[in-house]
């Protein structure tokens, strides 16, 4: 199905920031800032930010990276522009909290609100939960425990079935997500093989920059980098 | 688990096999050696080893004993009583299928006094052990000599060992090939239900873990067979998987059936017997297996 002008802008928005957060992850010096005659527009970087949430400032929260202002100003942005409505989605509601408390930990703004309600989460079929952890991916980071953190954490052979499943149904950005979870929990059955598991997800959807993120910081959580 | 949708789908499917019985017999060509043997003695074999199995495990008193007991009776007649697989000996003496085929009717009882002494002829030159053969196919054989008297030779840890199962693969790399493989050396493994060796503990837990994602996708992708052999799989288990991960799939294998009782093997799949019987043993063998699980055994 062909896309529409502006959802394919930002898909390329999307891609050209998650490239340049896995730059940044890598300690590869920052990616080139944006053209300003040739970049997407503010809008559109606000929204592709949006789709990044708090992913943005791992490099920052992992590596104590420096972080340029144009990226402060796209974090702040972003948290101003998109403010959730109080009925939103779960996952809206947390990947709005998961950035402004990455924000607030490094003093990019201030504290975070109080955290969303969880009960959305407890006793949900695993395929729905591991969709939805892939989803909050930027909150599976080890030493910021919250709500969602634990309920991964108890069902962590659940979330192993849901990268399974999501390898199965060639969904790599869920797969990357569920493995990036993955890479943070205990007791995470030796037999699921999850480093050549990664290795797979890397090699079969790693074109997609926002699925070779979630696949890089799931490596770099795995070698017990805390935050 | 409630029974209701269980039962439902093994009396149904149970019903299209009766009708289509006539479907099962062997043709003329059944023993020459270019004959077509996926196509007659393979369904006559599977339909054998899933009615001594739920033969096994309905009681008398159920309606359903005498369905699978008449349907059995019609597969040994086909053989001519057992007599067959001596003529397919003579025929092809170091074919592995006569044997794997006889060890189902055997299992339930149905012996030729004949034929066994024949095969273990055959089955202590080298070049029947040495047969080149997938590794779970040949633990079907070494298994199918043990329940035909045959003494077994081979360490059966080893070929075990050898299968895809045996030797826990990353659950992800599960297909639809790898698939078949694993249910049936759990079918192997536990005599098809009827008690067996045994799955060794720790591949017990690695099928435990992985079966719920294993039949999701299955599920997800209409593959109505392999998910039957899985449900199956699951009922064979010595801790079955939590109650919803069979209830959805039973949810999805009732409403697949067809107004015949008859299950295609996929949902986008043709519906001729061919592509039917096979999945409708299996939803049959599977839904025994769930309903009589843990009732005792009728032999």
């Amino acid at each position: 199905m062909k896309q529409s002008g502006t959802t394919a802008l930002l898909q390329g928005a999307v891609q050209d920031l998650a490239s340049s957060v896995v730059s940044d992850l890598h300690g590869g010096g920052h990616a080139p800032p944006a053209d300003p005659a040739g970049g997407p527009g503010r809008d559109l970087e606000l929204a592709a930010a949006r789709v990044l949430g708090a992913d943005l400032l791992m490099p920052a929260l992992l590596h104590r990276a420096p972080l340029t202002q144009d990226r402060i100003g796209l974090v702040t942005g972003t948290l101003d522009a998109f403010p959730p409505r109080p009925q939103a989605a779960p996952t809206v509601l947390w990947s709005h909290w998961a950035m402004a408390r990455a924000a607030g930990l490094i003093d990019v703004s201030g504290a975070a609100p109080e955290a969303p309600d969880a009960a959305w989460i407890d006793g949900v079929p695993w395929p729905f939960l591991t969709h939805q952890l892939a989803v909050l991916a930027p909150l599976a980071l080890p030493g910021l425990e919250c709500a969602v953190t634990r309920a991964a954490r108890d069902r962590t052979l659940d979330v192993a079935r849901g990268f399974v499943r999501a390898v199965r149904r060639r969904d790599w950005l869920q797969a990357a997500g569920a493995g990036r979870w993955l890479a943070t929990l205990e007791k995470v059955p030796d037999t699921l093989g999850l480093g050549t598991g990664l290795d797979f997800v890397e090699l079969m959807g790693g074109s997609d920059a926002r699925v070779l993120l979630q696949v890089r910081a799931a490596r770099l959580l795995g070698t017990g980098v805390l935050v | 688990m409630t029974a209701h949708p269980v039962r439902r789908v093994e009396e149904t499917a149970l019903s299209w096999l009766t009708e289509h019985q006539h479907h099962f017999a062997l043709g003329a060509d059944a023993l020459s050696p270019e004959g077509p043997v996926n196509a007659s003695w393979k369904p006559l074999g599977e339909l054998a080893q899933v009615c001594a199995t739920l033969s096994l495990h309905t009681p008398p008193s159920d309606p359903l004993h005498a369905r699978v007991q008449d349907l059995l009776t019609f597969a040994w007649h086909q053989t001519d009583d057992g007599a067959l697989f001596v003529r397919l000996q003579q025929a092809e003496p170091f074919a592995t299928y006569p044997l794997e085929v006889y060890a189902a009717f055997a299992a339930a009882g149905l012996r030729h006094p004949d034929y066994e002494p024949r095969a273990a002829t055959v089955a202590r030159t080298r070049g029947w052990q040495l047969a080149e053969q997938d590794p779970t196919r040949r633990l079907g054989v070494v298994l199918a000599e043990r329940h035909s008297g045959i003494p077994g030779r081979a360490p059966l840890e080893r070929v075990v060992e050898r299968t895809w199962l045996g030797g826990l693969p990353e659950p992800w790399t599960f297909e639809r090939h790898s698939g078949y493989a694993l249910t049936h050396v759990v079918f192997h493994l536990t005599d098809w239900g009827r008690g067996g060796p045994g799955l060794p503990a720790e591949l017990a837990e690695y099928v435990r873990d992985w079966l719920p994602a294993w039949l999701a996708t299955c599920l997800e992708a209409g593959m109505w067979d392999l998910s039957c052999e899985l449900l199956a799989v699951a009922a064979s288990l010595p801790h079955p998987p939590d109650e919803a991960t069979t209830h959805e799939g039973w949810t999805r294998i009732a409403a697949a059936q067809l107004p015949s009782g008859g299950l295609p093997e996929e949902a986008s799949g043709a519906g001729d017997f061919a592509h039917t019987y096979h999945s409708t043993l299996m939803a049959a063998f599977a839904a025994g297996l769930t309903a009589h699980r843990g009732q005792g055994e009728y032999g």
